[in-house]
Parts: structure tokens; C-alpha cells; sequence
């Protein structure tokens, strides 16, 4: 069976290598984007099954990102936002974007692939 | 008899006084009572203006009369600290029995009475203090450009606020062709018209006083003013008006006895007069008034310095500036108090306003107070003490209120004294409005710099603290399920992103680009939160809040040279760290 595909959008370094290792271990196949042109750029080429999205990016933010997923792409692609701090109103637009979840930094990265899993699992 | 002894036996007197009635005393007994308080005065005169009893001092050496005169000073300088010490504590207990609701009406008029023997007490003191100091020629005059009318304004704002309670009227006309600027010593000046004004306020129950102001060019850069105070007050008789400007005397008799005072304020004037060159005459008619004539010639002063004084007076931005600021003054001089008070006032400030450091300390502790002015020369505790109380506070909000030290005279170790106390600032008096608010909006604006500062640089202690816990990287293992090859990947990419920061921060901090730099630091803070680098994660996040809260770039390099000096120790402790766990 071919190996699931995993875009994932963050711009810090240190925490993408550890959640790619870890999305790797998951048996996912992980595509690294650093900002949100790129993450447009990968989405208009092939769509992932899954995309875990920093909420601040350069260029387009996470939210803009969700957007263009459901309302340009049309898609219903999973799509997890993280956010760095803790804001109601992103979290409220997240979801009403059609966000699958919103997960808030500080995150243990255990925590983040059970709940993404488990997720994917309900839908 | 010990001075000291004396003197509170005179004190005791001159309050007694007051509730005297001198209407039981027959004409016999008035008459001895004369005789025995002149002799009394007599002597004193001779003891300590002239010791050796020698009058008409001609004889004296010149040298000698003038180290005997500033011992003089020295004498009464401390004698009249002595007497105003107790009486400060007098003061502040009536104060506190007029809080005591179980006091009668009665009663509380008898304190006020006390209160204001009290009050007229300090007075004498300081009169005779100033005028010790005018006889031996230690008093400094000043030569500064002034504004005459400001001068002029000030004194009749503070005779209005004498005749307040009086059925008085007052006005003063000030002729066109005295010139805008005038140099000379105007706080001198403003003394003479005071005492002057002042003494008319007290002579006058009923009717006017009149002040007038003449000049006339004397040449080409010099001129005579001529000053008129005219009042319709009690007057002088014949028989003592020739002797009024004599030091100790007064007009009548019944004149101490009535409205108290040394009579060395005329004397004052007198000398002071004489200092800056000029005259004083008096003419007077027993009951219809008196006219006090007085001419001081003044070098023409530079407008255009006055006017650039004028020009940076006070804007609008200014205004916004101190509006709603708390401000406390520690003064003891009525005059004074009333001035600033009404100064402040006028810009929105809120004022308080003690000369009792007990009472100013209270103040500090119930209401948020944003400045601090300090009246160094304040009887009972000095400025400098009531601010070494300020600055040891154990309140770390009160400790570190700006104080602006107010003072007629700076010599330079009371400048060395104000550095050694932590005074932040100093004013002479007396100063311009536009010095004033100067002087409020420097230390406001240094003060809510050296706030931030605090809040943002991180204290020795809170990093010592942070140092003692260990780098852990057991949890950031198991994150990487054991695998220690990814966990040396990652350290490597913090060491390059710590490297990285610390490079691009050093040129936001150079070309003062806190946007870029507030970037930087986003970028590098989940790193330091994954690697649980306290320290450095705290010094991120006091960069960040600087930067959007626009700091000074001074207090980001602070912060920023923090951060490099703690990150080396972290790196090593991080490759310690991890190979222990290779080791392993």
C-alpha cells in the first residue's frame, strides 16, 4: 500500500524536523513547506491527504491557506491549524473555515500525532 | 543660661503673647515692661553683632568684623534649627489635635492661635536668618537675565492671595517704557516688593494698597526704576519714622505686641536695597498711610534671551504631557507652596503639598505619586533626609519616584549631596514656568524609561536561578522515540538558529529595525520552548514585549548582550547533555 502524503507547514525549523521525523515514523510521507506560497504552490500541483498548517506563516497564513483549501480548491482535504498563541478569534475562524482542529502551541508532538490520528480515523 | 533654654522661654513668650490681654496692664507697668525688653534687646544686639562692645565698629579690623559676622551666621543658622525643630513638632500635633472630632469649637480656636504664634515664629526665624547673612556679606546676588513682568506678575498674584481674606484692595500700575528685559537678581527684587506688600497687607485692615513702577534711562543700557507701595494702613508717627529702617525697631511700641514680627524686615529691604545700588525712603502720616519709595537702578536685560525663554514657554504637547500627573511637594514656605500649587494646578497636575516627611511618607503610601519636588532647605528634617527616607523605602515603587530638588542657592556640594542621595533632578529658585515643566517632563519621561528597563532587563538573580536547572534533554529524546541521531540533528539546528538570531539581531539592532528584529525573535522562541532554554526563552520574549512596546533600541541591546552572554554556556551544556546520553 502506497504510504499517505503529509503537507506540512511551519516555519520553524527546529519543530518541523522533529514533527517530519516524527509524521515519518507514522508511515506518512512528508512534504516540508516553510511558507505559505510554497504550500500553495504543492496544494495546486497535488493534493496531499493530509495538511498540518502553522497558523503564522510568511506570505499566506494558515487561515488564508484553509480558505483557499475549501473555498478555491473546494476540497475536504484534513486540514489541522496550529497555532503559536493561544487566540480565540483564529480558533473561532478556523473552524468555521472548516478546520478539522486547532491545536495550540506550546505542543508536545505525542499529543499532536494522536489527535491528528485519531481524527482522521472519525472522518 | 543655655541659648537653647532662652530661646524656648521665648518661644514660650511670643505664644503667650497672644492670649494676652494688654488691657490689664497699667501705663506703670507697660513702661518697665519697655524698659526691660529694650535692655534685653540692647544686649543681644551687642553680643552678637558686636562682642566686644565696641559701637561704631570703625576700629574693628576689617578681617576680624567679618569672620566674627559669619560666626554670627553660623550661630544663628544653628540656633534657629534648634527653634525650629520643636516647633515643627508643634505644628504637626496641633495639626493632628484639629483632626480630633471630640475638640471643641473652643478649643480648636485655641489651637489655631497656637498654630499661628507658631506659623509667625518660623517667620522671625528666617528673617533672622537672612538678615545675618546680608550683614556679614555672605548672601550671593544673582545677574541673569529677566523677564520684569513675569517678576512683577508673580508678586501681585501673591499679594492677592494675602489680601484674600481682607477687605483690601490692591493694583499696580507698571509704566510702558520700562524695558521687557532687565538683568539684576530677581528673586531679590521680588523679596524687597514682597516684604514690602507684605508688611502693607498686615498694616491695612480696611481700604488699599498701591503699587507703581516708573523707569527712567539712566544711559544707554542702564536704567532707574522707580517703586511706589502706597497704602492706607495705620502710618508712622513722626517721632519713629525715622528710625524705621533700623535693625530690630519698629514703629510703635505696641506694634510687636499687635502684629508681631522682628523688625528686621525693613531692614532687610534696606540692605538689600543698598546691595543692588539703590534707595529707600518712607513718608507717612499717623493714621492715613504710608508710602514706601524705593529706586533700584537695572542694567537692560538681552530680549532676545527673554524671549527665547518666552518662545519654548509652554505648547500644547507640553501640556498633554504632565496633565493628570500626581505630583508631591515638600515645602514649607506658605508663599512658595501657594505658587507651585497654583502652577500645577493651572496644567491639570494634581497637587499635594507637605513639609512634614511623616505626613509626605503618607501620602506616598496611600495615593500613586508620579514626581517628587524636594524643598532642600525645609526646617525639621532637610531635603536631603527626607529623601534618603524616599529612596530606602521598602516599596520598590516608591524608591524609585523622580525627585526634583528645589533650592535658592546650589553650591556645589549641595549639587554633590543631591548625586550621593539620588535626587534626579534640580531647579533654582526662582524658576520659570517653562523650567518647570522642562524639568517635570525629563524626569516623567526618564522615569517611565528606567521602569521599562526595569521590567525588561532580567535581574542577575532570576538568570542564577534559571542557570541551576539542568539542561534536560531526556523528554526532547523520547519526543524523538530514543533516536539520538535525531535528536543531535535538532540540537545542531538550534546552535544554527541561535547563531543565526544572535547575528541578524545584532544588524536590527544597528539599523534600529525593531520590526525585523521582533521577526527574529519569533522565529528562534519555539525552538528555545522545545529545548526548554529558560533563560534564553525569557530574554526572547522581554525582546519581543520591547519591541512592541517600542523601547528604547538601548534597553533591546541590553536584553540582546543578555542573550549572548548566557548562550554559549547553554550550547556546552547541551553537548555535555548530549554526550551522556550516547554513553549511555
Amino acid at each position: 500500500m502506497k504510504n499517505q502524503v503529509l503537507l506540512l507547514a511551519e516555519d520553524d525549523e527546529l519543530f518541523a524536523s522533529l514533527l517530519s521525523f516524527r509524521f515519518k515514523k507514522e508511515g506518512y510521507d512528508v512534504i516540508l513547506c516553510k511558507d505559505g506560497k510554497e504550500v500553495k504552490e504543492k496544494l495546486n500541483n497535488e493534493m496531499p491527504d493530509v495538511l498540518v498548517c502553522d497558523i503564522m506563516m510568511p506570505y499566506f497564513s494558515g487561515l488564508e491557506i484553509l480558505d483557499f483549501v475549501r473555498n478555491g480548491l473546494k476540497s475536504n482535504l484534513p486540514v489541522f491549524i496550529i497555532s503559536a498563541a493561544g487566540n480565540e478569534t483564529n480558533e473561532l475562524s478556523a473552524f468555521k473555515l472548516g478546520a478539522n482542529d486547532f491545536i495550540t502551541k506550546p505542543i508536545n508532538p505525542s499529543v499532536l500525532i494522536a489527535r491528528i490520528t485519531r481524527k482522521l480515523i472519525l472522518t | 543660661m543655655k541659648s537653647k533654654n532662652l530661646l524656648s522661654q521665648l518661644t514660650r513668650i511670643e505664644q503667650s503673647l497672644h492670649d494676652f490681654s494688654f488691657d490689664e496692664l497699667t501705663s506703670e507697668e507697660a513702661l518697665s515692661l519697655q524698659e526691660t525688653f529694650n535692655a534685653f534687646k540692647l544686649k543681644l544686639e551687642a553680643k552678637i553683632f558686636d562682642p566686644q562692645g565696641k559701637v561704631g565698629a570703625e576700629t574693628f579690623n576689617q578681617e576680624k568684623s567679618t569672620k566674627i559676622n559669619a560666626d554670627a551666621t553660623q550661630l544663628i543658622a544653628q540656633v534657629s534649627h534648634e527653634i525650629r525643630t520643636p516647633l515643627n513638632g508643634i505644628i504637626g500635633f496641633t495639626d493632628l489635635l484639629k483632626e480630633d472630632e471630640a475638640m471643641s469649637k473652643p478649643q480648636i480656636e485655641k489651637v489655631d492661635a497656637i498654630q499661628k504664634a507658631s506659623y509667625s515664629l518660623m517667620e522671625i526665624i528666617s528673617e533672622l536668618l537672612e538678615y545675618s547673612k546680608l550683614s556679614s556679606g555672605i548672601e550671593n546676588f544673582e545677574n541673569v537675565n529677566f523677564d520684569f513682568r513675569t517678576v512683577i506678575g508673580d508678586v501681585c498674584y501673591l499679594t492677592k492671595t494675602l489680601i484674600s481674606e481682607k477687605n483690601i484692595e490692591f493694583n499696580a500700575t507698571v509704566h510702558e517704557n520700562i524695558p521687557v528685559a532687565l538683568k539684576g537678581d530677581p528673586s531679590k527684587l521680588s523679596q524687597v516688593l514682597l516684604n514690602l506688600l507684605g508688611n502693607a497687607v498686615k498694616f491695612v485692615d480696611q481700604g488699599s494698597i498701591h503699587l507703581t513702577i516708573k523707569s527712567k534711562q539712566i544711559d544707554s543700557n542702564k536704567v532707574l526704576l522707580e517703586f511706589d507701595v502706597i497704602d492706607t494702613g495705620i502710618g508712622i508717627s513722626k517721632e519713629h519714622i525715622g528710625h524705621i529702617f533700623d535693625s530690630f525697631k519698629q514703629a510703635e511700641f505696641n506694634t510687636f505686641a499687635k502684629y508681631g514680627g522682628t523688625g528686621l524686615g525693613l531692614n532687610i529691604v534696606k540692605q538689600i536695597i543698598e546691595k543692588l545700588g539703590g534707595s529707600i525712603r518712607v513718608t507717612s502720616a499717623l493714621g492715613q498711610g504710608s508710602t514706601f519709595n524705593f529706586k533700584i537702578p537695572f542694567e537692560i536685560g538681552n530680549a532676545q534671551v527673554i524671549k527665547n525663554q518666552k518662545i519654548n514657554r509652554i505648547t500644547k504637547a507640553q501640556l498633554n504631557e504632565v496633565e493628570d500627573l500626581n505630583i508631591l511637594v515638600f515645602e514649607d514656605n506658605l508663599l512658595n507652596q501657594k505658587l507651585i500649587d497654583q502652577r500645577l494646578k493651572s496644567w491639570h497636575c494634581n497637587v499635594s503639598i507637605t513639609e512634614d516627611a511623616n505626613q509626605g511618607l503618607k501620602i506616598l503610601q496611600n495615593q500613586k505619586i508620579d514626581l517628587i519636588f524636594m524643598d532642600l532647605k525645609m526646617p525639621n528634617k532637610s531635603g536631603f533626609e527626607v529623601t534618603q527616607m524616599i529612596r530606602n523605602h521598602n516599596d520598590k515603587n516608591i524608591r524609585l519616584i523622580p525627585i526634583i530638588a528645589l533650592s535658592a542657592d546650589f553650591s556645589k556640594s549641595d549639587k554633590d549631596n543631591c548625586r550621593k542621595h539620588r535626587i534626579n533632578d534640580f531647579i533654582l529658585k526662582p524658576y520659570r514656568t517653562g523650567d518647570l515643566i522642562d524639568k517635570i517632563i525629563k524626569n516623567k519621561k526618564s522615569f517611565e524609561r528606567a521602569q521599562m528597563r526595569e521590567a525588561l532587563v532580567m535581574n542577575p538573580n532570576e538568570i542564577d536561578k534559571m542557570k541551576n536547572k539542568k539542561i534536560d534533554l531526556i523528554p526532547i529524546l523520547d519526543e524523538c522515540m530514543g533516536d539520538i541521531s535525531i535528536l543531535e540533528e535538532l540540537i545542531q539546528l538550534f546552535i544554527n538558529n541561535a547563531q543565526e538570531f544572535m547575528n541578524l539581531a545584532k544588524d536590527h539592532i544597528k539599523n534600529k529595525n525593531i520590526e525585523q528584529l521582533e521577526f527574529a525573535a519569533h522565529k528562534i522562541k519555539s525552538g528555545l520552548k522545545m529545548m526548554n532554554c529558560d533563560i534564553l526563552l525569557t530574554i526572547i520574549q522581554q525582546i519581543q514585549k520591547g519591541c512592541k512596546e517600542e523601547v528604547d533600541m538601548s534597553h533591546l541591546k541590553i536584553l540582546y548582550d543578555q542573550f549572548v552572554t548566557e548562550y554559549p554556556s547553554i550550547e556546552f551544556e547541551m553537548a555535555k547533555a548530549l554526550n551522556n546520553l550516547k554513553n549511555k
